[in-house]
């Protein structure tokens, strides 16, 4: 594993103070980071969240920057929205699918 | 931060519930129907703050908030809606205190009336053009928004015929046109507000809130389009069809009579919609709310049959206020108690731990409530509507006002629900107020 692989790692596990406030979860959990890049000391995040204009959408956002600025080795964060390809439960980690009561997934 | 948050939202809400409270003491006093008339002065008191003061003041909080979701994209002028708010609630106390005069409860003041009506029009006219510019910046319209889009011409359609009737109040001319516009085009005015307004528009909103809630899969785009295109239908023929039959002299039965097909064609394909909704969520689990909005609908179905079998035997004429009160109560009343019961909480979530989100843990929506203690005052609420709805069909005044004494104790139990989520009283302590949030303010949102 690589110095840039283990920032990825960790600017992930730091994503995870960053819940859901509606399904209760963590975003990582809940398959709404579809990409993370490090460029230097710039985390590049790609998001989404469960609907576009979502009154959270932004709070997601500052929050998912401000988390990955409190890795060490990242000095600023760049976060894009985007609703392509939209969320789908099916994106959900197998454990907390399980843990939310959701029905077959699709 | 917070852009995305509607300073007055909440505000609005509370002017709402405080005016259902209202009503809702005055009826257990024995204030207005089934003790006045349907159509006395004290009975539109009633109507009136409870269709304007509750009814739409909550549907206007919710719609500042919600178009925004709906169109992605921010509300046209933020600016316009504490205006607004003034508008419509010294409109609608002019209004009130017009009826209480044309009833000899205060000195004959009648210049109240188209006074009030006045102000309605202009608060409702900056209402429909905020939402409305907004609605027409985002073409082309999503499926929910073209019912919001609906139930704004409603609303206006309601208050040019509200507008004509304080006219006719203040100065009464018989013969005159705006004399037999107040005579036969009350039915009118009725559905534009009760059908059109509201229920298209709650129709088009719970459309985007239960897929978003249950997270299910927005229902195919052709068949909410029927929906709508029986709706358009159900309020064109009330409101232009009705419109043309008093301008020519004509009776209002066969307007009435194709309203009420395209409202019933409506309500079919909606519960169908609405069914697929439930049936294909992914979160299987309901919450307080959804399970609520349900008996809402149950409401909406006993009201259709009650109606249809009122209409068959010939009684409509009768029991028409138990029939409108259904409507009322356990339809619009238990879906809007029902949302709040989840709006509020969000919003409180978002405007508290929104900014402080990846800095400190936060708590979930859910624990800002504490459902297992709310869904006693919403059983109550809605088996007392239903029970003040049977006993006014029964013609037992004294029995429904004890019956509207059960649905008081039931709203004073959802509004201290909805207190204690703003006040963040559920929430364990060490989640409650992370470093750097600030409590919310009961009445207004931070932004």
């Amino acid at each position: 594993m690589t110095d840039r692989d283990d920032l990825i790692a960790a600017v992930r596990d730091a994503l995870r103070n960053v819940i859901d406030p509606e399904l209760g979860h963590n975003i990582v959990d809940l398959g709404f980071v579809y990409d993370i890049a490090i460029d230097g000391d710039v985390a590049h995040i790609t998001m989404t969240a469960t609907t576009p204009g979502c009154p959270a959408a932004s709070f997601l956002k500052e929050g998912v920057a401000s988390s990955a600025m409190q890795v060490e080795g990242i000095g600023s964060a760049d976060v894009t929205m985007t609703f392509d390809p939209p969320w789908r439960p099916a994106m959900i980690a197998p454990e907390v699918k399980a843990e939310l009561g959701f029905a077959e997934l699709n | 931060m917070g852009g995305n948050l509607c300073k007055w939202t909440i505000s609005y809400f509370a002017a709402a519930l405080a005016w259902l409270i209202a009503a809702e003491v005055l009826m257990v006093a024995g204030f207005g129907f089934p003790s006045a008339d349907i159509a006395a002065p004290d009975t539109l008191v009633l109507v009136h703050m409870i269709c304007l003061g509750w009814l739409s003041m909550a549907m206007c909080g919710a719609l500042f908030q919600f178009v925004p979701v709906l169109v992605s994209r921010p509300l046209h002028a933020e600016g316009w809606i504490l205006p607004a708010f003034v508008l419509l609630s010294a409109g609608l106390i002019a209004l009130l205190a017009g009826f209480l005069a044309l009833g000899g409860r205060m000195p004959p003041w009648l210049w109240l009336l188209p006074f009030g009506a006045t102000l309605l029009i202009a608060g409702f006219a900056l209402v429909a053009a905020n939402l409305g510019l907004t609605l027409w910046q985002s073409r082309p319209l999503p499926a929910s928004a073209r019912f919001v889009a609906l139930g704004l011409l409603a609303v206006c359609a309601t208050m040019a015929f509200g507008g004509i009737f304080a006219l006719a109040l203040f100065e009464p001319a018989p013969g005159s046109l705006v004399s037999s516009v107040l005579a036969s085009a009350v039915p009118i005015h009725a559905i534009a507000g009760l059908a059109g307004w509201l229920t298209v528009t709650a129709i088009g909103v719970s459309y985007r809130l239960l897929s978003m809630f249950m997270l299910a899969p927005d229902v195919d785009a052709g068949k909410s389009r029927l929906v709508w295109l029986f709706s358009a239908f159900m309020l064109g023929a009330a409101v232009i069809g009705g419109a043309v039959a008093v301008l020519v002299g004509q009776g209002l039965d066969l307007a009435l009579m194709l309203s009420a097909a395209c409202g019933l064609a409506t309500l079919a394909c909606y519960a169908r919609d609405v069914a697929e909704l439930y049936r294909k969520r992914k979160r299987r689990k309901l919450e307080l709310n959804t399970r609520m909005v349900v008996w809402s609908f149950a409401s909406l179905g006993a009201a259709v049959a009650l109606g249809a079998v009122l209409a068959i035997t010939g009684s409509l004429a009768a029991h028409v206020g138990a029939l409108v009160f259904l409507i009322v109560f356990g339809w619009l009343s238990g879906l809007i108690l029902a949302n709040l019961y989840k709006i509020v909480p969000f919003l409180t979530w978002l405007e508290t731990y929104g900014p402080v989100m990846g800095k400190a843990p936060t708590p979930r929506v859910h624990d800002l409530v504490a459902e297992r203690r709310a869904t006693k005052w919403f059983v109550m609420f809605f088996a007392a509507s239903w029970a003040a709805t049977a006993l006014l069909m029964l013609g037992q005044p004294l029995g429904f006002r004890i019956a509207i004494a059960v649905i008081v104790v039931a709203t004073f139990g959802i509004l201290q629900e909805l207190i204690r989520a703003r006040r963040l009283t559920d929430v364990a302590a060490p989640l409650r107020l992370p470093a750097g949030a600030l409590a919310p303010r009961l009445l207004i949102t931070r932004t």
